[in-house]
């Protein structure tokens, strides 16, 4: 499903962030990326979803070759990835109901779909009786889980999670892992980015460890 | 279609959003076509008075003082004889001096108790109206100037082909004012449009990130460019249909005397104008979605 062939990816063109890095994960997998601030993590979040090109290597996304594609068609991967970010990226003027719709709005579905799809999204993750709640109302689990309906709306085959627990409460954070393992038990794969060692000690996945841009452990 | 119908959502949102500056580029747009068509208008008149100039001239042969009858016979049937000629009509050396002292102030008219006649005789050629009817004239006059008995021709070539130049100067004036104006409106536009995209910078980002087309966020600027090159020339047709409509009800009496009718910017030139503004609209947003969504795909 994922495959990461010596990808290296460098800043300022001489500080490499990703050295040489391989990795494989399946389908239908639910994978840890972990490892210390700088490690790389969320580089390679952002070359899966074709968000930051690399200088050497390959990276295939169910048989889609990453670095060959251009701006004009690297929509066709990133409609079959949802992303979940720190900062959640909601959009304040939106309610909530808006926030997740919007992932349908552009991707053309027609509105009969976006507002079932929509619906059933945030039933999913408990946050129907807040729909018509504005970003700023709510609580930063509440974001986290608007960004996962947003993420999950789409019905895409795989979910990358950059550090979505970073700035919750360990209690809120158990709850947003067991909504990415219910999504995981439905055939999602699942890549979830955290330096939360509680967090990786509380889900049983196999985990992949960065260190200095290098992949310390499988 | 869905994206279309988005993409005007998008597009009435982002007006909402920029009233002002949304206002103060219709306003712009407005004001540069106002004055396009003001010139236009002005133009459209000068050539239309030219053209009337233009269909009375008329060319005086000047006969030689010791022509003969038969030289004169001949020359009449060679004008007679030459294209679109309609007729020919002479004037006796007294004749000419008889009109030259009618036209004369009566003070002057002491200076021109001469005891001599210095006054040609002449023919006076009329000529059909026919496309390009100046330079038809002078062709005839060519040929005249060398025929027995001609002493000069005349047919205010000079000041024809002064007002001839003027017009071409006209002409390049307003397609440079159009250029130029139109630049300053893709300037414009392009600059409100850019606005609108860094006040929904983060909102493209996202989506981008979740599985936008560039097309799909295109779509939105590209229709608000459009509709600002369309609201802003409409409304500048308004005011130059006033501007029209006064100029025809206060100077149209005043143009009579020519024999002319104020003349009005037409239907195709008006709805060219919007198409104009429309178009530019189109390109300066064009403009500024290409140049932020290069700068994306770079980062």
């Amino acid at each position: 499903m994922i495959q990461i062939f010596d990808v290296v990816k460098m800043y300022d063109g001489s500080t490499p962030v990703l050295d040489d890095i391989s990795m494989e994960i399946g389908k239908g997998e639910f994978v840890f990326l972990t490892g210390p601030s700088g490690a790389g993590k969320t580089t390679i979040l952002k070359i899966l979803f074709g968000w930051e090109p690399f200088e050497k290597g390959q990276v295939l996304v169910q048989g889609i070759n990453v670095g060959k594609l251009t701006h004009r068609n690297i929509h066709t991967l990133r409609r079959s990835i949802g992303v979940v970010f720190q900062d959640y990226k909601l959009l304040p003027n939106k309610t909530v109901f808006e926030n997740v719709s919007f992932a349908q709005e552009v991707i053309a579905k027609d509105r009969k779909t976006i507002k079932f799809k929509t619906w059933k999204a945030l039933k999913n993750v408990g946050l129907t009786p807040k729909k018509d709640a504005y970003p700023a109302y709510l609580s930063g689990g509440e974001q986290q889980r608007v960004a996962i309906a947003r993420a999950m709306v789409n019905s895409p085959s795989i979910i990358l999670a950059d550090e979505p627990t970073g700035n919750l409460d360990p209690h809120i954070s158990i709850e947003i892992l067991k909504l990415f393992e219910e999504l995981n038990h439905e055939g999602t794969t699942i890549i979830f980015a955290t330096h939360s060692q509680e967090i990786i000690k509380l889900g049983n996945h196999r985990v992949i460890n960065l260190n200095r841009g290098k992949v310390d452990t499988i | 279609m869905g994206t279309l119908y988005s993409g005007f959502r998008t597009t009435l949102s982002n007006i909402l959003n920029n009233k002002q500056t949304f206002a103060l580029s219709v306003a712009t747009i407005t004001i540069s076509i106002f004055i396009l068509g003001l010139f236009l208008v002005l133009f459209l008149n000068l050539n239309s008075f030219f053209l009337k100039l233009n269909n009375q001239v008329q060319l005086i042969a000047y006969l030689k003082d010791d022509i003969t009858a038969s030289q004169k016979s001949i020359l009449k049937k060679y004008i007679l004889n030459s294209p679109k000629v309609e007729s020919v009509t002479e004037v006796s050396r007294e004749q000419a001096l008889a009109e030259f002292q009618s036209n004369m102030p009566d003070s002057l008219r002491a200076l021109l108790e001469l005891d001599f006649n210095p006054l040609p005789a002449s023919y006076k050629v009329h000529f059909a109206e026919v496309n390009n009817r100046f330079n038809h004239i002078q062709k005839i006059a060519n040929k005249l100037k060398n025929q027995n008995g001609i002493e000069s021709v005349e047919y205010g070539e000079d000041w024809i082909a002064r007002f001839e130049r003027f017009m071409t100067f006209s002409r390049v004036f307003i397609l440079a004012l159009g250029c130029l104006l139109c630049f300053g409106l893709t300037f414009i536009i392009s600059n409100t449009i850019r606005l609108s995209i860094h006040s929904r910078q983060d909102e493209i980002e996202l989506m981008l990130l979740i599985g936008a087309t560039p097309r799909f966020v295109k779509i939105p600027f590209l229709l608000e460019g459009m509709l600002q090159g369309l609201v802003g020339s409409v409304l500048a047709l308004f005011f130059i249909n006033g501007v029209q409509y006064y100029l025809k009800k206060e100077f149209q009496s005043s143009v009579e005397f020519l024999a002319m009718d104020f003349a009005s910017i037409g239907e195709p030139i008006l709805l060219g104008l919007v198409g104009l503004s429309i178009s530019v609209g189109l390109m300066a947003s064009y403009i500024s979605t290409f140049q932020f969504l290069r700068l994306i795909n770079k980062n």
